[in-house]
C-alpha cells in the first residue's frame, strides 16, 4: 500500500518534471522563432515589396490586412527596371571584378608574409609582427579622408586602380594566416627540405594544400567586405562605368527616391549573391574570426 | 629556420602596402592636425573645440553609443544564449540570425528607411493596428537617432554573436553539469559562471563593437545628413563633412584624432573594468581587439 503510494507520488512528480521540461523547450522554440522573424522580416518584406507596383504598395500600407504584405498582384516589373534601366548587371560585374582581381593578391601576399613569420628566425621578427598588429588595430574608416588624398595624388580616383590596390594587404589576414600556419608541423617542412624541395615548393606543395580552410576564410572575407563596402568606393568610384553594387543602390536610393519598389528589388538582388556564398561556407568565416578572440 | 634575405622578401610586399596604405595616411591625419602654417600647433584643435557644432556632435556621438553598444552586447549574448545548445534546429535558426550581417550596410539603410516612411511604410502600419497615430521616424528629431540604432542593431547582433557563441561553446560541458548538480538555476548558472567565464570574449566584443559604432556614419550619410536639426549628426559625419563638403582637411584631421583619442580611453576602461588585471593578458587582449579590423 505504501509503496505503491510512494511510486505514484514519484510518477506524478516525474510527470510534472516532464511537463515543465516540455514547456521550457516549448517557450525556448517560440523565442528562436520570434527572433528569427524579427530578423528575417526586413528581408521578407523586401521580397514580397519588390514583386508588386508602387501604387500597391502605397496604397494597401493603410489600414493593415493581409495585403499590406503579401501582393494582389505579382508583377516583375521593377526586376527588369533595376536589370535593365538602372545598371545593375554592370555594377555586379564591376563589383566582382574588382573581387576577382584582389581574391589572389591578397591571398598570396598576406600568406607569404604568415608564411615568413612561422617558418623563419629573422633579426626584428617579432618588431616586424607588432608592427602588423598594430597596423590592423587601426581602424579602416579612420584613415579614410587621408587616404583619399594619397589616392587622389596618384590619379586613381575613379578608376579601379584604387579598389583595388589599398585592400590588398591586411594585417588581419596576415594574423589568421599565421595562426593556421603555425599548426603545420615543421617536421614536414624540415624532411621536405632535406628532400631538396625548394622554400617555393615548401609554400605551394605542403602549406597551400594543408591550409585550404584559412584560404576559402581569406577569400570569403574579402568577397564580404568588397561586395559590401559603400564609404571607400563612394569616394574613388563614382564614374559609372566602374561603380560598385553598394554604390548603385545609394545612387538609385538618392536620385529616384519615388521608385519603392525598384529600391526593394536591388535590396533583394544585391543580398542573394552574398547570402548565397556565405550560407554554405558560414563554418569557414565563423571559425575564422572567431579563432584569436576566443583563444586569444 | 635561418635564412638571410627569404623572410624579408617574403613580408616586403605587405610591409610596403601597409605602410602605403595605412601608416602613412594615419601620419598625414596628425600632420594635418598639428600644424599650421608650416608651424606645430595647436590652432586647430583650439578651432574646432571653440564651436559649438563639434561639442553637439560629441554629444550625438556618445548618446548613440551609450545605448546602442550595451544593447547590442545584451541581445547578441542572449541570441547566443538561445542557440548555442544542441537542441534540435538551432542550426538553422543560427544562420538565420547571421543573415543581416551579409546584407550591406547601403541595403540595410534602403530597407529600413523605406519601412520607417511616414507615409506608407510598413512599420506604420503595423502601428497603426495598435491605434498608435503614424511617427516620422528619420524626420523627428526625437526619434532619429534611435531609428538609426534599431537599424544598426538588427545588422549587427547576429555578428557580434557569433564570438559570444564561440566563447560559450568553448566553455568546458563539465562546468554546466558541476552546476547542475549543486542545483543552479538556468539564470544563476549564466549569471555566476557563464559570463565570468567568458570575460575575454565579453571584453573583445565590447572594445570592437565600440570602435565600429563610433566610427559609424553611414546611415547618417544615406538618410538622414546629420538632421533633422543635427540630432544624428556624429562627430565621424561632421569629418566626412570637413573633408568632402567643406574641403577642410585640418579640421577633419582634428576631429577624427579627438574620435580616435575618445575610442582609446573608451577601450582602456573596458579593459580595466573586464580586463584581468595582468600584463599579458592586457596583450593578448589587445590583439583581439585589433580583430575588429573584419567590419571595416
Amino acid at each position: 500500500m505504501k509503496t505503491a503510494n510512494l511510486s505514484a507520488s514519484a510518477a506524478r512528480l516525474h510527470r510534472k518534471a516532464m511537463r515543465k521540461k516540455y514547456l521550457v523547450r516549448a517557450l525556448h522554440y517560440f523565442v528562436m522563432l520570434l527572433v528569427a522573424l524579427i530578423t528575417m522580416f526586413p528581408l521578407l518584406w523586401s521580397f514580397f515589396a519588390s514583386m508588386r507596383s508602387d501604387v500597391e504598395l502605397y496604397k494597401y500600407a493603410l489600414p493593415f490586412s493581409w495585403h499590406t504584405i503579401f501582393p494582389v498582384e505579382y508583377t516583375f516589373e521593377s526586376y527588369r527596371v533595376v536589370l535593365t534601366e538602372l545598371g545593375f548587371p554592370r555594377a555586379a560585374f564591376n563589383t566582382l571584378l574588382v573581387i576577382a582581381i584582389q581574391i589572389p593578391f591578397a591571398c598570396l601576399i598576406n600568406s607569404i608574409a604568415a608564411f615568413a613569420f612561422t617558418t623563419f628566425d629573422f633579426k626584428g621578427k617579432n618588431a616586424l609582427f607588432a608592427f602588423f598588429v598594430v597596423s590592423f588595430m587601426i581602424p579602416g574608416e579612420a584613415v579614410t579622408m587621408p587616404l583619399y588624398q594619397m589616392v587622389n595624388k596618384f590619379g586613381w580616383v575613379d578608376t579601379r586602380w584604387a579598389l583595388i590596390v589599398p585592400g590588398i594587404a591586411s594585417g588581419l589576414q596576415l594574423f589568421l594566416f599565421r595562426q593556421f600556419f603555425a599548426d603545420v608541423p615543421s617536421a614536414l617542412i624540415e624532411s621536405a627540405r632535406i628532400d631538396g624541395a625548394s622554400w617555393t615548393q615548401v609554400f605551394f606543395k605542403i602549406m597551400v594544400p594543408m591550409c585550404v580552410p584559412i584560404y576559402i576564410t581569406a577569400a570569403l572575407m574579402i568577397f564580404m567586405g568588397e561586395w559590401n563596402s559603400y564609404m571607400w568606393p563612394l569616394l574613388v568610384a563614382r564614374r559609372e562605368k566602374i561603380r560598385t553594387v553598394q554604390i548603385m543602390l545609394a545612387v538609385v536610393k538618392m536620385e529616384h527616391i519615388t521608385l519603392w519598389s525598384c529600391m526593394y528589388a536591388g535590396a533583394v538582388l544585391s543580398v542573394l549573391i552574398p547570402v548565397a556564398l556565405f550560407l554554405p561556407l558560414q563554418k569557414y568565416y565563423v571559425e575564422g574570426i572567431t579563432a584569436g578572440a576566443v583563444k586569444g | 629556420m635561418k635564412n638571410k634575405c627569404a623572410p624579408y622578401l617574403l613580408l616586403l610586399p605587405a610591409f610596403l602596402l601597409i605602410c602605403i596604405f595605412k601608416i602613412y595616411p594615419v601620419a598625414t591625419t596628425l600632420q594635418q592636425a598639428f600644424i599650421v602654417d608650416g608651424h606645430l600647433s595647436l590652432g586647430n584643435y583650439q578651432r574646432v573645440f571653440a564651436e559649438k557644432t563639434f561639442w553637439k556632435c560629441l554629444e550625438v556621438t556618445l548618446k548613440f553609443n551609450i545605448v546602442t553598444v550595451p544593447l547590442q552586447i545584451v541581445i547578441s549574448f542572449l541570441m547566443a544564449l538561445l542557440v548555442s545548445n544542441n537542441i534540435k534546429g538551432a542550426g538553422i535558426f543560427r544562420t538565420i540570425y547571421y543573415i543581416p550581417f551579409a546584407v550591406s550596410i547601403t541595403v540595410a539603410v534602403m530597407v529600413w528607411s523605406l519601412m520607417f516612411q511616414y507615409n506608407g511604410g510598413i512599420i506604420n502600419s503595423f502601428l497603426s493596428i495598435f491605434g498608435i497615430p503614424a511617427q516620422g521616424f528619420f524626420n523627428d528629431k526625437k526619434q532619429a537617432l534611435w531609428c538609426i540604432v534599431v537599424l544598426c542593431s538588427w545588422k549587427g547582433c547576429g555578428y557580434w554573436m557569433m564570438f559570444l557563441m564561440a566563447g560559450i561553446k568553448n566553455i568546458d560541458s563539465s562546468v554546466y553539469e558541476a552546476a547542475k548538480i549543486d542545483g543552479a538555476s538556468y539564470p544563476r548558472t549564466v549569471w555566476s559562471i557563464v559570463i565570468p567565464l567568458m570575460k575575454r570574449v565579453f571584453l573583445f566584443v565590447c572594445v570592437a563593437n565600440t570602435s565600429s559604432n563610433m566610427l559609424l556614419f553611414a546611415p547618417m550619410q544615406l538618410v538622414t545628413e546629420g538632421g533633422p536639426r543635427n540630432s544624428t549628426n556624429v562627430l565621424m559625419y561632421e569629418a566626412y563633412k570637413s573633408a568632402f563638403r567643406y574641403a577642410d582637411m585640418a579640421r577633419c584631421a582634428a576631429i577624427v584624432s579627438v574620435l580616435l583619442l575618445i575610442l582609446v580611453a573608451i577601450s582602456l576602461v573596458q579593459f580595466f573594468a573586464l580586463g584581468d588585471h595582468d600584463a599579458r593578458d592586457a596583450k593578448k587582449a589587445a590583439k583581439k581587439a585589433a580583430r575588429r579590423g573584419v567590419i571595416a
